[in-house]
């Protein structure tokens, strides 16, 4: 936990107070002072990007700390691509989830950049991290858009509405999560010499992909019979993307191959 | 992992996954033929290699490694926590000229400011001599295996211990695998993403109304 007294901190700061502005005006129903407030965070953390590359000279995508900021920049075009393609508003859950993804550039990653340990000095670091956190950001909006199929008051038209946006979300981040697991077991082989290493995180992630993959059969088998199903689904998945996570910090308590992740 | 009903199971569902997936590709349904398929190809490649290591001989070993001082040369393979099974010999031998540990400069800003800067790079250097070829010297670091004949060579491990008379050595480990299903998983990989990519593309042609 650490506090950053640079531009960039202040950027990211600015961004964050600007997302919570957004997630207490769109909670208490102010919709125009709302969407305000999430586009001037998204502006906020469209420079705190242009910041970081100019002051580093590089494209701001090599190291966790940079992704993270970039996840933080695509919500708002998310947000209006929801609205504009399924018709339904995700404003207050995006700027939840942007808290959610700034948090650690801000207050938990170090903006130096690392010098890496061998195991780690590989083309597929970052495209493998990557897809898995633009996964699970996807994965989570997935399931908050899919909250309307849990209300057994949800109409039809509401109900369609959200299986459309939570699957076409869904599938995204699926997409994004088997990319991360292949990359990861390309990786492995290279690395440690084998694709698969019964890793405690390799098989959580198997298992997350597991759940995703019978959320599309059960979806394709029987439609929209089931709504409630649906919306549970998605929400298992999401757990186990969380208990998946959570695996990170457990790993230094136990051993593993991931242990310096 | 790779005891003989475990494998079977594994093969049950490759072969039930196959089955879908042609049953898929009946229906003129591509894109969850080529998931089905992409995944039994999978399991299938992976079942090869793990069959594989269990018909592996001394004569053909499938999987080992070899710790080494500068200066050893060998063409034999071990097995276990202190490498003291002999599993087998492979078709070329290998004599580490020098195994290097590069660290990062020193300095004084970062978290490691004070101590011992953080290890940039393994190397082994060896000389490798095959029947029928002059002998070479290539690089084995971690993340770029080296591959010889059927084996990939990685940078394993390394420490420091004593020799016989006393004086501190340093020693690599090498290990060596040869995986013959590896290019049937890798093929399965290439299938199953395509196959998602073109449901992708399937659930977003589906366009629901919107409210007014």
């Amino acid at each position: 936990m650490m506090i950053k007294l640079t531009l960039q901190g202040g950027l990211i700061y600015l961004t964050l107070a600007f997302f919570l502005a957004a997630a207490v005006a769109l909670w208490t129903r102010k919709q125009t002072v709302g969407r305000g407030f999430w586009f001037a965070g998204f502006l906020a953390a469209l420079a705190s990007v242009a910041w970081r590359g100019v002051n580093t000279g590089h494209p701001p995508m090599q190291n966790l700390f940079e992704f993270f900021l970039c996840m933080a920049a695509v919500l708002w075009p998310l947000s209006q691509e929801t609205r504009w393609r399924n018709g339904i508003d995700t404003d207050l859950q995006d700027a939840c989830l942007g808290l959610l993804i700034l948090f650690p550039a801000g207050f938990v990653f170090s903006e130096e950049v690392r010098r890496l340990p061998p195991a780690l000095q590989s083309p597929i670091f970052i495209p493998h991290v990557a897809s898995y956190v633009a996964g699970y950001v996807m994965l989570a909006r997935a399931a908050l858009q899919a909250l309307p199929l849990l209300r057994a008051s949800t109409d039809a038209v509401r109900a369609r509405q959200a299986d459309a946006a939570s699957r076409q979300t869904a599938v995204i981040g699926f997409l994004l999560l088997t990319l991360g697991l292949l990359l990861g077991s390309l990786w492995g082989k290279v690395c440690w010499g084998h694709y698969w290493q019964w890793d405690p995180k390799e098989m959580w992630s198997l298992a997350t992909w597991f759940v995703y993959g019978g959320y599309f059969h059960y979806r394709l088998k029987n439609g929209l019979r089931n709504p409630k199903a649906l919306g549970m689904l998605l929400w298992l998945g999401l757990l186990f993307v969380v208990l998946t996570l959570t695996w990170i910090n457990l790993s230094r308590m136990f051993s593993g191959m991931h242990t310096y992740a | 992992m790779s005891q003989p009903p475990f494998l079977a199971v594994t093969a049950v569902f490759a072969v039930m996954l196959g089955v879908s997936g042609l049953r898929a590709l009946g229906h003129r349904r591509f894109d969850s033929a080529l998931v089905h398929l992409g995944c039994a190809c999978v399991m299938a490649g992976w079942l090869v290699g793990r069959v594989a290591e269990r018909a592996g001989s001394p004569e053909h070993p499938v999987t080992g490694a070899m710790a080494m001082i500068d200066g050893d040369e060998s063409d034999k393979l071990w097995e276990g926590a202190y490498l003291t099974n002999f599993v087998g010999r492979v078709p070329f031998s290998v004599r580490l000229e020098h195994f290097f540990v590069e660290r990062y400069e020193r300095n004084d800003s970062d978290v490691d400011a004070g101590r011992e800067a953080p290890v940039r790079e393994y190397r082994s250097r060896i000389t490798v001599t095959e029947p029928g070829r002059s002998p070479y010297v290539v690089n084995v670091r971690v993340n770029h295996p080296v591959r010889i004949r059927d084996y990939s060579i990685y940078q394993m491990s390394w420490g420091q211990s004593t020799d016989l008379s006393g004086r501190p050595v340093t020693y690599t480990v090498l290990q060596f695998i040869r995986d013959p299903g590896l290019s049937v998983v890798y093929a399965g990989f290439v299938v199953l993403f395509a196959g998602l990519l073109l449901f992708a593309v399937r659930v977003f042609r589906v366009r629901e109304e919107k409210t007014p």
